[in-house]
């Protein structure tokens, strides 16, 4: 099964190579989207049986990125049916590195041994890189030699990880996640602490956290819309799954502590850090970008947080996901209806495309945090969390910093609906498969917010239960 | 045959320091080239009474993908441009030679401290390959052209592989070629980006974006 | 009386053989060049020739000038009194002897300098500043082996550190003592005057090191200046050969012979790179130098970690 579903995308990739329509391709990668999800859904009911020997595993950490994967790959594919009616370039290339990232992706959340991980994520890195130029100017192979090279930098240094992990792992010899955790009194403390520290600047890195978060605004404001919701949606988080994993160990091995301090630095440092940057910024992508560093910090603190904290960064990544869809679709959107994403020349969405107006409203709200979405329940059990634990500075810091963000996207946000376009624009029509995708996307959002499914809330318990058990 | 292990960890240090100390990428790539090639002979003089298939296959992969492959695209990435030497360096080359050899200090230092259990073929493995991996940190750091800083990643991941490559077998071969494959579509990637940066710039050299860039590439 | 003759021997050999392997180095390159070439002996032949013309002394020269050329000699001398040829054992050897080593090449060095500089000619002040900022990076070099070899000797005498039992330190040290060698092969090419540093045969003023600081030497003076040079190739050669050639078969004749032997190939290594070799850009030799002390520092921190 597991088999197939990775497969699956990576064969498609071989075969959109050859020389097919670009509308073909366009469908082909809708149809596997759509299987993917599918595959995925029936996951829900029952969990597939492992394969090759324990390297392919779907477990609840797993199957969370993989339905975040599989939903956020099947709202993109159907926006990229309405985006490229109106894009002239060739696709082949970009709907290759799709296919390539989708299997490479599914990969990420079903392995279980450590090196395999890692290759997956190297490869997600690497055929994520060709999307973000798809247009090809000087700033876009700008940010995608930044990100290509900050990311290579981090993904090193989590390889450097694995291997300090191997040698940790001496007396087990192998890295395959249930035995190191069987082994775990086995493994060496030191070593092991020296890995975890790689590991969290490597991924880190891979996820864009404070320090080594500069490739960020480049990447998220030069890619196409589509390419930044997988990347601040799937491909950050998949990163997050390999924290998670290995907080799997820490805390058989005692050294959650450990492991908790540096989350929580970097953590909190990825909450201050954009809130400086994002009174400034004029681009929607860019500031978004912002958001979604933010984003990834609160992650990292509710990982670090436990117990409340880490359900609420589980199911922060799923509201994550589903934000970072209606706020890069709808950026996306407009990028292309206006030709850039600065907030100087874009005047006036909600008169001329009244409903793409509205999502970048609810754009504004998904991706701060506010009501009724569901992004507003996972950030108050993380700030919760920290109250919880006595952490009364950082709490008030992430408060501060959510209304900084919260400011500063609005201010853009508002800028752009309200005021008079520039030139009598000639209004492109809304697009339908555009609008779908995001409103998909919002709904499930908003009613997740509203009202959260007994499924979800017992998948979330048993991931967190798989970090957390004793 | 651990002398032979040591010299070729000490070898690999001194290419690394080499080219840290060179300014024409082509000698760089050259001896970047010449490194791989130490790597990939590594394997065989590991268990130099047993020598196991899965030795000889990392070692020819190695030496195939790090030692001709990899240089052979770089040299095609700058090919096109007049990308001969590294002009100015954020640290000087003669600073960087004396940080270099701080930083080998360092990294011995660093693994005084550090057991590695089991019996390790050498114990100058550790040393050197974090040294290697410092010495790539910091041609990545304090080159400007695009060239060298793959060149810095590539350093460093050859650090990285001694370091894998000697210590332990707990990597499935399967594994170890998927990073190397990996490894090497990445330096693919960057060169093809490199390449479409020449492009954009012989297209239209006179735009507002490189004089921001230019300093880069 | 017993070690003023001992003193006196070890001269003797250091006088009549050092200017051979001058000739053989200048043989090497003329074959390399499809040339026959000079005799092995030329040199030789040079130093008579030199030693029985006048020397002409500018105006604008002070004494510093007259002195350096016998200084110059005199001091290397001495340091060659501090090195064992072979199984010629050093006759002055005491503990801490390479500080006075080190010191004695500096003071020659400084004399040599001077004495370009009392010409008040633009080149060869030139050729003085070049030649005291290289020798400033190879001296860090030279003292950073010296460093490296006692610590792998476990003594500070020139004597103890050459004669130590290198067979043994090779398997036990290999890398050490290649680093060692290496950066020790780039400080003999620097001090010596040879490609890649500097070229000993080039004519043009502006490129040059040392030929252009004894541009004013003439007769004498410049014989004992070009037996100096000669005399330091001969001891540098002869502290770097017994580390590469551990050999100690007990057989003073086969001993001597290797040594020997060590000597040819290391002069015949250096013409080969005079020949295949081009000299390198004066600002590129500053890094080559650096290389040599990372090398040697790199040898240090190795020997350092192996303890």
């Amino acid at each position: 099964m597991l088999t197939i579903l990775i497969l699956m995308p990576f064969l498609c990739a071989l075969g959109v190579l050859l020389p097919v329509s670009k509308y073909f391709r366009l469908k082909l990668f809708g149809a596997v989207s759509l299987a993917h999800s599918l595959f995925v859904a029936s996951f829900w009911k029952e969990f597939p049986p492992s394969e090759y020997h324990g390297f392919l595993v779907l477990d609840s950490l797993g199957l969370i990125l993989l339905s975040i994967i599989s939903f956020l790959f099947l709202s993109v594919s159907i926006f990229m049916i309405g985006y490229f009616k109106h894009e002239l370039g060739r696709n082949r290339v970009f709907v290759t590195c799709l296919f390539l990232l989708l299997s490479m992706m599914t990969l990420v959340a079903v392995s279980y041994h450590f090196g395999l991980l890692w290759v997956a994520i190297e490869a997600t890195t690497l055929f994520s890189a060709p999307l973000i130029s798809f247009h090809r100017s000087q700033q876009s192979l700008q940010a995608t030699w930044r990100y290509l090279l900050i990311c290579s930098v981090g993904i090193a240094l989590a390889l450097m990880g694995t291997f300090f992990l191997a040698i940790a792992a001496h007396d087990v010899h192998t890295l395959l996640l249930p035995a190191l955790l069987k082994g775990a009194p086995l493994l060496s403390v030191n070593w092991l602490k020296l890995s975890i520290i790689f590991f969290i600047v490597g991924y880190g890195c891979k996820m864009g956290l404070a320090p080594t978060h500069s490739w960020k605004p480049e990447a998220y404001g030069q890619a196409p819309g589509m390419v930044a919701v997988l990347m601040a949606g799937a491909l950050t988080q998949c990163s997050f799954l390999a924290l998670l994993r290995i907080a799997q160990i820490c805390n058989k091995t005692g050294l959650t502590d450990f492991f908790s301090s540096i989350l929580i630095l970097s953590g909190v440092l990825s909450l201050i850090v954009p809130a400086m940057f994002i009174l400034g910024e004029r681009n929607i992508k860019r500031a978004f970008a912002y958001s979604s560093i933010e984003h990834m910090g609160l992650l990292v603190l509710g990982l670090g947080l436990g117990t409340v904290g880490l359900f609420g960064a589980l199911f922060h990544m799923i509201n994550n996901a589903l934000a970072k869809v209606v706020m890069f679709l709808t950026a996306g959107s407009l990028a292309q209806k206006y030709g850039s994403a600065s907030a100087d020349e874009i005047r006036g969405v909600i008169h001329i495309y009244p409903l793409t107006g509205v999502f970048l409203i609810a754009a504004l709200l998904a991706g701060t945090g506010m009501f009724p979405f569901a992004t507003f329940h996972s950030e108050l059990l993380i700030l919760n969390a920290a109250i919880i634990s006595k952490h009364y500075l950082m709490a008030a810091v992430g408060v501060v910093c959510l209304g900084l963000m919260f400011i500063g996207i609005g201010k853009i946000i508002l800028n752009v609906i309200h005021g008079q376009p520039k030139e009598p624009l000639l209004a492109k029509k809304e697009n339908i498969y555009m609008n779908v995708a995001i409103a998909m996307a919002g709904i499930l959002l908003i009613s997740i917010g509203l009202w959260m499914p007994s499924p979800l809330e017992k998948l979330l318990h048993n991931a967190a239960a798989l970090i957390v058990s004793v | 045959m651990t002398s032979w292990v040591d010299v070729i960890c000490i070898v690999i240090v001194f290419l690394s320091l080499i080219i840290l100390s060179n300014h024409r990428v082509a000698a760089m790539i050259g001896v970047f080239a010449l490194q791989s090639f130490v790597l990939g002979l590594l394997p065989f003089f590991l268990h130099a009474s047993s020598i196991s298939s899965r030795d000889i296959m990392i070692g020819l992969v190695t030496m195939i993908l790090k030692a001709a492959l990899v240089p052979y695209i770089l040299f095609w990435a700058i090919r096109h441009v007049s990308m001969r030497s590294e002009i100015k360096p954020i640290i000087g080359f003669g600073a960087s030679i004396i940080f270099g050899a701080i930083v080998i200090a360092g990294a011995f230092w660093v693994s005084l401290s550090l057991k590695i259990p089991g019996q390790p073929a050498s114990d100058l493995v550790l040393p050197c390959s974090l040294s290697t991996v410092l010495l790539g940190f910091m041609i990545m750091v304090t080159r400007t052209r695009a060239v060298t800083q793959v060149l810095g990643y590539l350093i460093l991941e050859n650090g990285i592989f001694l370091f894998a490559i000697s210590l332990f077998d707990v990597m499935p071969v399967l594994i170890e070629m998927g990073i190397l494959l990996d490894i090497f579509v990445a330096v693919f990637i960057m060169a093809i980006v490199v390449n479409h940066i020449n492009e954009e710039f012989e297209k239209n050299t006179a735009s507002v974006v490189q004089s921001n860039m230019g300093e880069t590439f | 009386m017993n070690i003023i003759f001992l003193i006196l021997s070890h001269w003797l050999i250091v006088l009549t053989l050092s200017p051979l392997f001058l000739g053989i180095i200048s043989k090497v390159k003329a074959f390399f060049a499809g040339k026959k070439g000079p005799s092995f002996f030329q040199p030789y032949f040079d130093l008579q020739r030199l030693f029985q013309k006048n020397s002409v002394y500018s105006r604008t020269t002070t004494w510093i000038f007259c002195a350096a050329p016998i200084i110059n000699l005199a001091a290397v001398l001495v340091l060659s009194a501090l090195v064992p040829l072979g199984t010629f054992k050093a006759p002055v050897k005491f503990s801490g002897d390479i500080l006075l080593a080190a010191y004695i090449l500096g003071f020659a060095r400084f004399f040599m300098i001077s004495a370009a500089l009392d010409t008040g000619s633009s080149f060869e002040g030139m050729g003085a500043s070049r030649e005291a900022f290289f020798s400033c990076l190879s001296e860090l070099a030279l003292f950073m082996n010296f460093i490296t070899l006692s610590f792998v000797s476990h003594s500070i005498s020139l004597s103890a550190m050459i004669g130590a039992n290198f067979p043994l330190s090779w398997t036990l040290m290999g890398p050490v003592l290649l680093l060692v060698v290496g950066s020790f092969f780039i400080v003999i090419l620097t001090e010596n005057a040879r490609i890649p540093i500097d070229d000993p045969d080039t004519h043009l003023e502006l490129t040059m090191i040392h030929e252009v600081m004894i541009l004013d030497h003439s007769g004498v003076d410049l014989g004992y200046m070009l037996y100096a040079a000669a005399i330091k190739f001969f001891v540098f050669a002869s502290i770097m050969v017994p580390i590469i050639v551990p050999v100690q078969s007990g057989n003073t004749a086969w001993d001597m012979l290797i040594f020997l032997g060590g000597m040819l190939v290391l002069s015949v290594t250096v013409g080969i790179i005079e020949s295949t070799m081009a000299r390198l850009r004066l600002n590129r030799v500053n890094n080559l130098l650096l290389i040599a002390f990372a090398l040697a520092f790199f040898g240090f921190v190795v020997k350092m970690w192996r303890m």
